[in-house]
């Protein structure tokens, strides 16, 4: 008899310390873990989150790793059941995590290169984790794009965030809006557009992506044009997720399962699958 | 490995020492053409000709419903759930077995489900050799007909009134040897089990793939774009019969259900199915597999070589079970692999 009562299935416990709205309808939700220790995650992992009584969902990691810390980040977008339920918690309510969860983004590749970070929507929350990593160790890797796609100015989130990045001369920020109102300024399009704005070093440069499910064959391709090669090019997809340890079957893209060997995929590993992009 | 033969009169005493210690299931008939396992009770008469129960048995290792958790609102705790009833499951067929196999495999890789561990280590797997097979079956030509491990016993009618046990698990043995000593299988006792398996092994040849079944993999990488895939799943009716019925298909759901003051509750697993419309869903009404015929042909990969990429089997043992349930009449391995074999025959 196996005596081991060991159960993945069982979330622990973490407490919301703070609570941003970053538009109408996305919120940044600060978390500290009740056990005492930082979370250990990796940059472009996800957490499986519970509100009891509702459900469990997974979500992308929004901050940098932290050695001591033991708060960490998620922002969110209310849509669903979770979403919902999270947005009425106020701080000092408690909530369950499991994880962190699946692949990152292999920072200790990207060290001496330039890295090109693509966000297309809400694309931008996981891709800060990275973002904050690099800035931290900014004197280890090159120059930094980013590039910020939104669908309209009300949507923007974490905007002076951005706009204090752009200010801080460590990273070359670009932005743009497909559908822009009387008070934006800056580009409008889609994201791609951006790509043949930015002066690359195409043999020096790796990307990191996140977007919307559209976004990727068309930036992969501009990347592409620019030279830039398959296997400097990584991407994070969203999938339905359940269970979290590769067992459930939602999150299957042909045969890999996102929630264990994703979410984060380098380009050349998952060109071959059909139902990837 | 040790074989012993046993009478038919030696079995209702066995069976009745057995159900005080375990929850004993056997093959019963329930209408004409449907057999199922079904709990043991005095006289019930035993199905020994079953051609496949219209459960398969993982139903017992991964139930329909089963809690994983239950949690307290108020303190946001949670503990695990374990239930895992002692159980026989006596006259399974080979076919399920192997399946059963497979799910071992895949619940005990990477992060191992405890659940499930916990609850097949507590079942008691009787195999039977089938006498008769299934109009819609042809695990003869899937690699099914036999299974070497994942029993305690394996039995084989070798007349009106004698098996030949084979032994799997010194837990098996013990449970055949509870009323009294045990008769060692002669040669010819042996000779007569050999003979059993290869007539029902005839009538299983009549239904088979055109191909070896190591083939498939191949096969469908080829076969993504084939026209097949929109022909079949045009009729689809996206129910997740074939997904309910199959005995390798173990995809769920997670779903939870409070109590009435909201305070406490239980999360659970439930079967899901890749067929059923909103399986890849996100939130937002993102659909990754928006067109019956993607989830259709992913059901199609699935068995036939992502299963088979992950452990080296196909992940279909032949047992006919979804061609019966489809009503579209569309879920059928064994013609949808034919075709497709048909119609990349020239490419060898």
């Amino acid at each position: 008899m196996n005596t081991k009562l060991f159960s993945p299935y069982v979330p622990r416990p973490v407490t919301l310390v703070e609570k941003t709205p970053l538009s109408d309808f996305v919120t940044r939700f600060t978390f500290e873990q009740d056990n005492g220790k930082p979370l250990a995650h990796k940059p472009g992992q996800f957490v499986n989150l519970s509100i009891y009584g509702i459900g469990e969902a997974p979500f992308s990691i929004s901050s940098p790793p932290r050695r001591t810390n033991i708060t960490f980040e998620i922002a969110v977008r209310k849509i669903g059941a979770v979403t919902s339920a999270l947005h009425a918690l106020e701080p000092g309510a408690k909530v369950g995590i499991r994880g962190p969860y699946g692949s990152s983004f292999p920072v200790m590749k990207f060290v001496g290169k330039d890295i090109l970070i693509v966000a297309g929507g809400l694309g931008y929350i996981p891709l800060r984790s990275l973002l904050f990593y690099q800035l931290r160790h900014r004197d280890e890797f090159g120059r930094m794009i980013l590039m910020v796609g939104t669908r309209d100015p009300k949507e923007r989130i974490f905007v002076d965030e951005i706009a204090d990045l752009a200010k801080s001369g460590d990273v070359e920020v670009l932005e743009t809006v497909d559908m822009p109102d009387s008070t934006w300024k800056g580009n409008v399009g889609v994201i791609t557009t951006l790509l043949p704005k930015a002066e690359l070093d195409p043999g020096n440069t790796f990307v990191a992506m996140v977007g919307p499910p559209i976004m990727y064959r068309f930036v992969i391709a501009e990347c592409r044009k620019k030279g830039i090669a398959s296997e400097q090019i990584f991407v994070s997809l969203e999938r339905k997720m359940k269970c979290g340890l590769g067992k459930c079957g939602h999150c299957q893209i042909n045969e890999l399962n996102t929630c264990i060997d994703g979410p984060v995929f380098c380009y050349t590993d998952i060109e071959a699958y059909q139902e990837a992009i | 490995m040790t074989t012993y033969t046993v009478y038919k009169e030696q079995l209702p005493g066995l069976f009745e020492k057995w159900s005080k210690l375990y929850a004993l299931h056997v093959p019963a008939r329930l209408r004409e053409g449907f057999y199922d396992l079904v709990p043991w009770k005095k006289d019930l008469e035993i199905a020994w000709d079953y051609d496949v129960a219209y459960n398969s048995a993982k139903r017992f290792v991964m139930p329909p419903h089963e809690a994983l958790i239950t949690y307290d609102r108020r303190t946001c705790e949670a503990k695990p759930v374990f239930d895992a009833p002692k159980q026989i499951l006596f006259g399974v067929h080979p076919y399920d077995v192997k399946a059963l196999n497979q799910l071992d495999q895949i619940m005990e890789a990477g992060s191992p489900d405890q659940n499930y561990i916990r609850r097949r280590e507590a079942t008691v797997v009787m195999v039977f050799e089938p006498l008769t097979v299934s109009s819609s079956a042809f695990w003869a030509s899937v690699g099914a007909s036999s299974v070497a491990h994942g029993f305690d016993l394996y039995w084989t009618k070798i007349g009106p009134a004698a098996f030949t046990v084979e032994v799997g698990s010194v837990r098996g043995e013990e449970l055949l040897g509870m009323n009294g000593p045990l008769l060692a299988s002669t040669a010819g006792d042996k000779e007569g089990a050999r003979r059993a398996k290869a007539r029902v092994l005839a009538k299983a040849r009549k239904n088979a793939l055109r191909y070896n079944w190591e083939e498939t993999p191949r096969l469908l990488a080829k076969c993504w774009d084939s026209p097949l895939w929109r022909r079949y799943s045009q009729m689809c009716l996206a129910c997740g019969s074939c997904n309910l019925v199959c005995p390798t298909c173990y995809c769920f759901d997670i779903r939870e259900e409070s109590d009435d003051q909201l305070e406490t509750g239980v999360r659970s697993r439930e079967w899901d199915g890749c067929m059923l419309e909103g399986f890849a869903k996100v939130a937002g009404n993102h659909n990754f597999r928006p067109k019956a015929q993607d989830r259709y042909r992913h059901r199609y990969f699935r068995k036939g070589k992502y299963i088979y990429d992950k452990i080296g089997e196909l992940g279909c043992v032949g047992c006919g079970r979804c061609v019966r349930a489809c009503t579209a009449g569309i879920a059928n391995p064994l013609k949808v692999f034919n075709e497709l074999w048909e119609e990349t025959a020239h490419e060898y």
